[in-house]
């Protein structure tokens, strides 16, 4: 453990020693946190980094005293203000949380109550550390929605959470843990659910709450650029142990242990366009098997390929016969139309790679399954090779196996009652790419691909990690030998390491096999490292389109720029 | 929402007419009540008239729009056994079951969810085990064994109770009510509790269920983290949440009860719908066995309404959806 004592006051608002929370896991116990120490001095920032599994969220959970059963904190000690808090009973542990401990959470389409209003949440909150009347209780609760920014708090408190966005419902969770003016808040990665410009936004207010009301911030994160952002000391945890603590400067620029070297070095926005990233070259990967289906009849590599023209999708409710009268006559409102994709034409030259940028609701993840033949847009043509991608008449149907999708979410998309052996060879069986015989071979040369040990293929998917489960996905993809792969999203919910990985391995096969690539994405560095080209899409409309260098050197759209200049970047070091 | 209530409401006349004509073709095919209603040594001549004066002799579909329009005029006929409206057959017995049904399903509710809702805070509790247990018992029991066991416990060997009958009511706006006397209440509570264990079981392992899981959502762990107390969280959070499918239950098994409340009532020789639904059926009454089936049908279509306007009620995001 390196411990750096340099910094810390002499009296520390929270002081945690050797803290260790195992879970007991069949014969043995799972070390989640297992002695960590470090302490938080009033008003300071202190961000703790990880990977999934690392323990830090744990850490926080530690210290609020809300472990999920059967967890338990096994050894060490928390001190706030001197006070021991490890042992405590749970009505004690129950008049710190909230009033001098608080916390805010990841997600913050779960962690409000759907069916309660703002306003009751509040007061909720409020009653558990003091007796207030509903009338204070709603002034209160319209005083802490304008800290946190949120306009017209006297109407918004009346709203249920389903009718904020995620940014504003993060804002109310802040607004709830601020309400008894704690003097800790530990978030725990409370921005990761949101986008760019969003996270940047609440980054910026928290900072100014923060210095506004000298409460001290343990500020849990998987993102090294948005704490370096925030914090003013830095701790990175792996496998339930601090390896490293000290200044947010020095952390991040001078990294003194191997594996903050080897997560700063898998950062996408560290290395160099279309160059392998440092990381995720341990997997040996052996060639993909030879394709079969005849590769003549395609344009040269640069070539117009994939063709998207004037393509609209609109969603819209079925109206029902009485309803749709009661509309025409004023009794009912109409129907909400969404214009998801609005008059998009793009083309996907052979074997470039497109980068599709937008925020959450601007239409990329739409116009991507429109491209891939799953969603039947309302207007416009596809076509690849010069060939309509899906059928004529009434009901469409997709009738090329040359597009193929990866999806965002590993752990949705594979059937988890398949074998991951008949999940790769149910597609090249339905459409006679090889015969059963053939089969299981086949799927071997594939995993063999995708760096998977070919002996995997009679397990199931939940056998395996997040980022394996996405090599499954894209060994899917690949088995139906296609030439253009849409990837929607497919290392969002991956920790950077692993990203490293399958972008890696997107790199080597897209060469390997002239593939031609859109990329969806919400991540612009990793569209930087990845992508020939960039389209910028904002409320279903392409704003901007052009090479990725010429973009990210000199975005032309307001919006562009404004993206760009949301992305947290890494203090660079003074060498 | 009206245009809501207008969907459902044109829903509703559909499924009706196709009850309507269901039933009436489904209870025509079978059997034959003229063999029950006149006496097997009667002439021909006797027997042709009493064929003719309920009209059996006219094709089905004629019969069909015959009903049909004495519906529509609020005539349901006659019954061939008692001799009376139906409509008015039907009103006379159905305050006895409503008031059976009624204490059942709240019974099964106020007490099955509170117990369920422990069983799920504290899944691991040997409580919490023992509550389970009793579920599972109250799935598994057949309810006619379990009236009968009732009924000899508490009936015949304490005598403490009962063993049948509505004992003596009070009229309440022209309507005959047991649950207002004494004694009344206590002719009631043994069929009641016959008639609640199976929904008591359900109620519980639901209620289980939904707190179990949501004890583990971020709602709860975020409220915990504000500082709320256990029982805060528990009554405001949780039963907020499960309540969506509780009610579902409820509604589905207050129609199914009322409706098929038979072998309670006819254990505990109750005076209610179920009684006269077998009796019915075992002296082919066909106008009774008609009515009451499409009886059976709008009633389960009030309570889907109901129930669908109760989900509006405590899930705003629906509010919204249908505004």
């Amino acid at each position: 453990m390196t411990e750096t004592t340099s910094n810390m006051v002499a009296t520390p608002l929270l002081e945690v020693t050797n803290l260790k929370t195992w879970f007991p896991s069949g014969r043995g116990e799972l070390k989640a946190v297992d002695g960590v120490s470090f302490s938080i001095a009033p008003g300071e920032v202190l961000g703790l980094v990880g990977e999934s599994g690392s323990g830090k969220s744990i850490t926080g959970f530690s210290i609020i005293g809300l472990i999920d059963e059967p967890g338990r904190i096994v050894e060490g000690s928390i001190r706030l203000e001197g006070r021991e808090l490890v042992g405590l009973p749970s009505h004690g542990l129950r008049a710190i949380r909230g009033k001098t401990i608080s916390m805010v959470f990841q997600d913050p389409m779960m962690t409000l109550n759907p069916v309660l209003s703002i306003g009751t949440q509040i007061k909720l909150a409020l009653e558990a550390h003091e007796n207030i009347s509903a009338t204070d209780a709603r002034q209160r609760a319209i005083k802490a929605l304008a800290q946190v920014r949120i306009s017209d708090p006297e109407t918004k408190v009346d709203f249920f959470p389903h009718q904020f966005s995620g940014g504003m419902r993060q804002r109310v969770a802040i607004a709830i843990a601020l309400l008894h003016r704690p003097k800790l808040i530990i978030c725990d990665e409370p921005t990761t659910a949101l986008d760019v410009s969003i996270q940047a936004e609440i980054l910026a207010e928290m900072k100014e709450l923060v210095s506004e009301l000298g409460t001290a911030l343990i500020w849990i994160s998987h993102d090294l650029a948005i704490v370096s952002s925030i914090a003013d000391r830095v701790a990175v945890m792996k496998s339930g142990n601090i390896v490293e603590i000290g200044p947010a400067l020095g952390v991040l620029t001078k990294p003194q242990h191997d594996y903050t070297k080897a997560l700063l070095d898998a950062l996408p926005s560290r290395a160099k366009p279309g160059e392998l990233l440092l990381r995720g070259s341990g997997i040996t990967d052996a060639a993909p098997p030879p394709r079969k289906s005849a590769t003549a009849n395609l344009p040269p590599l640069g070539g117009p390929y994939l063709v998207i023209d004037h393509a609209v999708k609109r969603f819209e409710k079925p109206v029902g016969l009485l309803h749709g009268l009661a509309i025409k006559s004023g009794l009912s409102q109409p129907v909400t139309v969404v214009q998801a994709v609005d008059g998009v034409s793009i083309s996907l030259k052979r074997g470039e790679v497109l980068g599709l940028v937008g925020e959450s609701g601007s239409g990329k993840s739409t116009l991507g399954r429109i491209a891939a033949g799953i969603t039947v847009p309302t207007a416009g043509t596809i076509r690849l090779n010069g060939q309509p991608v899906m059928s004529a008449g009434r009901s469409p149907k997709k009738i090329t196996t040359r597009i193929q999708t990866i999806f965002q979410d590993p752990f949705a998309s594979l059937n988890g009652r398949m074998r991951i052996g008949d999940i790769i060879a149910e597609g090249p069986l339905a459409h006679r790419l090889v015969s059963r015989a053939e089969a299981p071979e086949y799927v071997k040369q594939w995993l063999a691909a995708v760096g998977l040990d070919p002996t995997f293929a009679n397990r199931f998917p939940h056998q395996f990690s997040g980022g394996q489960r996405q090599r499954i996905a894209i060994a899917r993809a690949l088995a139906m030998q296609p030439d253009v792969i849409v990837c929607d999203e497919p290392v969002a919910s991956l920790d950077v390491s692993i990203q490293a990985q399958i972008i890696n391995l997107l790199i080597r096969l897209r060469a390997e096999l002239d593939l031609s690539l859109i990329f969806i994405s919400h991540d612009l560095s990793v569209v930087r490292r990845l992508c020939d080209r960039v389209a910028i899409m904002y409320q279903g409309r392409l704003v901007e389109e052009g090479e990725a260098g010429a973009i990210y050197a000199d975005p032309q759209h307001a919006y562009t720029k404004r993206l760009l200049a949301a992305v947290p970047v890494l203090p660079q070091a003074a060498e | 929402m009206l245009g809501f209530i207008l969907q459902r409401l044109w829903q509703a006349l559909v499924v009706v007419i196709a009850m309507s004509a269901l039933v009436f073709c489904g209870v025509y095919a079978v059997g034959n009540p003229i063999d029950v209603l006149i006496s097997p040594d009667a002439t021909q001549d006797i027997r042709a008239a009493v064929i003719a004066q309920y009209g059996l002799d006219q094709p089905l579909w004629q019969q069909y729009f015959t009903f049909v329009g004495r519906i529509l005029h609020g005539d349901f006929g006659r019954s061939f056994v008692y001799n009376m409206p139906v409509s008015e057959l039907i009103l006379s017995r159905l305050p006895a079951t409503l008031e059976l049904t009624l204490a059942a399903v709240l019974f099964a509710s106020l007490v099955g969810i509170p117990i369920g809702m422990y069983a799920g805070y504290k899944p691991h509790s040997p409580v919490s085990r023992a509550i389970m247990a009793l579920s599972i018992l109250g799935f598994s029991v057949p309810t006619f064994w379990f009236g009968l066991m009732l009924i000899m416990v508490f009936a015949v060997q304490c005598g403490c109770m009962p063993a049948g009958g509505r004992g003596e009511t009070v009229s309440l706006f022209g309507v005959d009510f047991s649950f207002l006397t004494g004694d009344g209440l206590s002719h009631m509570i043994l069929p009641a509790l016959n008639l609640a264990l199976f929904k008591f079981s359900l109620m519980i392992r639901l209620a289980r269920a939904g707190t179990r899981e949501l004890m583990l959502s971020d709602t709860v762990k975020f409220a915990r983290a504000a500082g709320l107390s256990e029982f805060t969280v528990l009554s405001r959070h949780v039963l907020r949440l499960i309540s969506i499918p509780l009610v579902t239950v409820f509604g589905l098994e207050l129609g199914s009860t009322l409706a098929f409340a038979v072998v309670t009532e006819t254990i505990f020789s109750w005076p209610g719908l179920g009684k006269l639904i077998i009796d019915s059926i075992t002296s082919l009454d066909r106008p009774v066995m008609v009515a009451y089936l499409m009886f059976v049908a709008l009633l389960f279509i009030v309570i889907n309404l109901v129930v669908d306007l109760a989900y509006a009620l405590l899930d705003p995001r629906l509010r919204k959806g249908r505004a």
